[in-house]
């Protein structure tokens, strides 16, 4: 096998740079589609609601169960409600999250 | 040949057993689990057994592999955090493995059962109550405990609880979610076919259309495969760098 020219590793160095160069920008993840947004969003609301109930429900039944006070339905409807409350905090968070995104990727063009 | 559209996500026993009172047959979606792990070790194993110097193929593949997560989770929870490196990859691989192997006609889709992704959760979030415990003590604690007047805190304290666990439904059903409308997307229009082929006619000229939208959702069910395995990798390293750093928690 013939040495390579310094011309031929010169060129080889560069296209190697720009390969990449390249492979660094596309790096980044395809932006999320609006049906992605829209499917995390409700994701995020519905998994706390369910969380919260699924607590309080679970809260009754140990009262029910391990003592004599009657909380039935008073948990639920409590942790229900908390959980209204987190579902949305995580929905404002997940939206400041996409805008701090989309704004970064409006700066890049 | 054209059955219900849930039908592919049906568990069948293959090996019936029964300890005590529990049903531990192994199962379709047992055997699948099995496959993704030995193929991901075969691949993983086969494709470094001979390190050279410019890689084949599959030796790049891997190396990019490990190359992603390494930088997913550089960039995520900084250096410290390439210690969790060897559980997320894993992570990251068998549900990359699972979703690809469920896109091979007849296969199964391990990761589209709500038990195998919220098992996964379930992992991802116990790790990262273990290590903020073991980092910081009773100081992880903190992370439920925003900047507040006392009397709202008695509020905003078991709001930050419940956020925290809502993480556990939102990582799996994300991807259980997102696995099952496709397959069951690709199932129906297939059922199209099947049906627009039966009815003769121009109406059995017309069963091409939606073989074209199932070859346009397929490759769209590729690029969801990916992008659900990314998503469950990121989060994970997003949570752990949480419980690693709890200070930029607010």
């Amino acid at each position: 096998m013939p040495s390579p020219e310094p011309d031929d590793l010169k060129r080889l160095a560069e296209r190697i740079d720009e390969a990449e160069r390249k492979h660094a920008q596309r790096k980044n993840p395809p932006p999320p589609t609006s049906l992605g947004i829209a499917f995390r969003f409700a994701t995020e609301m519905v998994s706390a609601l369910v969380v919260g109930g699924g607590l309080g429900w679970g809260i009754d039944w140990a009262f029910d169960h391990w003592s004599h006070l009657q909380t039935r339905p008073w948990g639920m409807v409590v942790m229900f409600v908390l959980g209204a409350a987190a579902g949305i905090r995580n929905v404002m968070a997940a939206a400041k999250e996409l805008n701090a995104e989309m704004a970064a990727k409006d700066v890049e063009k | 040949m054209a059955m219900s559209p849930m039908e592919q996500f049906e568990v069948r026993p293959i090996v019936p057993l029964h300890i005590g009172s529990y049903d531990v047959s192994f199962t379709n979606q047992a055997l699948f689990m099995c496959i993704v792990v030995a193929a991901v070790s075969l691949f993983l194993t086969l494709a470094v057994s001979r390190g050279r110097l410019v890689p084949t193929r599959a030796q790049s593949m891997a190396e990019i592999s490990y190359e992603f997560v390494a930088n997913m989770i550089k960039s995520t929870t900084g250096d410290d955090g390439m210690v969790f490196f060897p559980f997320v990859f894993a992570i990251f691989m068998f549900v990359l493995f699972s979703n690809f192997m469920g896109l091979i006609p007849g296969a199964f889709t391990v990761t589209s059962q709500i038990a195998v992704t919220f098992a996964l959760a379930a992992v991802v979030i116990l790790t990262v109550v273990v290590v903020g415990f073991i980092r910081h003590g009773f100081g992880f604690l903190k992370l439920f405990v925003p900047k507040a007047p006392f009397l709202l805190l008695l509020l905003l304290v078991p709001i930050e609880i419940i956020s925290f666990l809502t993480r556990l439904v939102s990582l799996s059903v994300r991807l259980f979610a997102n696995m099952l409308a496709g397959h069951t997307m690709l199932q129906v229009f297939a059922s199209f076919v099947v049906a627009l082929g039966a009815a003769g006619g121009i109406l059995s000229v017309l069963s091409i259309t939606p073989m074209f939208m199932i070859v346009f959702i397929g490759a769209l069910e590729m690029l969801v495969a990916f992008l659900q395995a990314y998503v469950f990798a990121i989060l994970t390293c997003i949570y752990l760098n949480e419980a690693l750093h709890l200070h930029e928690h607010h």
